[in-house]
């Protein structure tokens, strides 16, 4: 099986992010191994990533939720052939309905990414752990008219 | 961590480890990190603490391993003014990722700490000052 580069997994982290902010779902899902576990940037625990999926579709790949986001440079550390860690920060903004109607914007602008990518028995790179985390607090800032 | 034990704190992570610190908004080398926490915690008057809650660990072959767990810290140090400050964590998270190096030791590779909300941070009135 071909040993993970650099590059590949700047690209693939790339590639996540087009997708996300693309919002396409089904695509994005696949990035993920079904073991894998995650922090979101607001959680207080740790979850599997299926159910981060779930929620993460709810709330920002609705048609009414837009999502921006700018990343700097992302440091890979390779563990082996088949086992990568990608860190990087980046800015990161988001739109969205809340449940009761109205509409906020988030801005993170100091968002923090680690994401363990492994090479599945396909060859395919998926997350098997990712930590997502804000140096600065954060507070969803109510727009008018909604 | 807490400034209990004789091991030195930066023996704990390869010389390559890469550490988002709770605060940082670029990561950083881990044994940097380890040093300046070992001079944050340590001096004299200064006491820190942290409770762990279960530690969740995720196998990754043979050498790697990945820790997540939440933690609460609380600390006793001097603020960037000289002056002394509690602080604590009340929500914090941690991912740490082990790697068995050449000598059979593990050592943490990577480590991403961060609070869900924010720490609390008060300055401690001195006396007779």
């Amino acid at each position: 099986m071909e040993h993970i580069g650099k590059e590949e997994i700047r690209a693939v982290v790339q590639t996540f992010w087009n997708l996300f902010t693309a919002k396409s779902k089904s695509e994005f899902d696949q990035f993920y191994s079904p073991v894998a576990t995650v922090f979101a940037a607001d959680a207080r625990r740790s979850e599997p990533a299926r159910l981060m999926l779930v929620r993460r579709a709810r709330e920002l790949f609705g048609p009414g939720s837009a999502v921006g986001a700018k990343l700097a440079t992302i440091d890979v550390q390779l563990l082996r052939s088949d086992l990568a860690i990608a860190s990087y920060a980046f800015h990161f903004s988001v739109t969205r309905n809340l449940p009761g109607g109205k509409r906020v914007r988030v801005e993170v602008p100091f968002g923090r990414a680690t994401q363990v990518f492994q090479r599945d028995e396909r060859g395919i790179l998926r997350i098997i752990h990712e930590h997502m985390s804000s140096a600065e607090p954060v507070s969803p800032q109510e727009l008018p008219g909604a | 961590m807490s400034g209990k034990s004789n091991e030195k704190l930066e023996d704990l992570y390869s010389p390559a480890a890469i550490i988002f610190t709770g605060k940082a908004k670029r990561s950083e080398s881990g044994r940097l990190v380890a040093v300046r926490r070992m001079r944050q915690l340590s001096g004299p008057n200064l006491a820190s603490g942290a409770e762990l809650d279960a530690i969740e660990v995720q196998i990754a072959g043979t050498d790697v391993a990945i820790a997540t767990y939440t933690y609460r810290f609380h600390s006793h140090r001097m603020g960037k003014d000289g002056s002394r400050e509690q602080r604590n964590t009340l929500f914090g998270r941690s991912t740490q990722i082990f790697q068995r190096d050449d000598g059979g030791t593990l050592r943490i590779v990577h480590e991403h700490l961060s609070s869900a909300v924010p720490p609390k941070v008060e300055k401690e009135q001195t006396s007779g000052a």
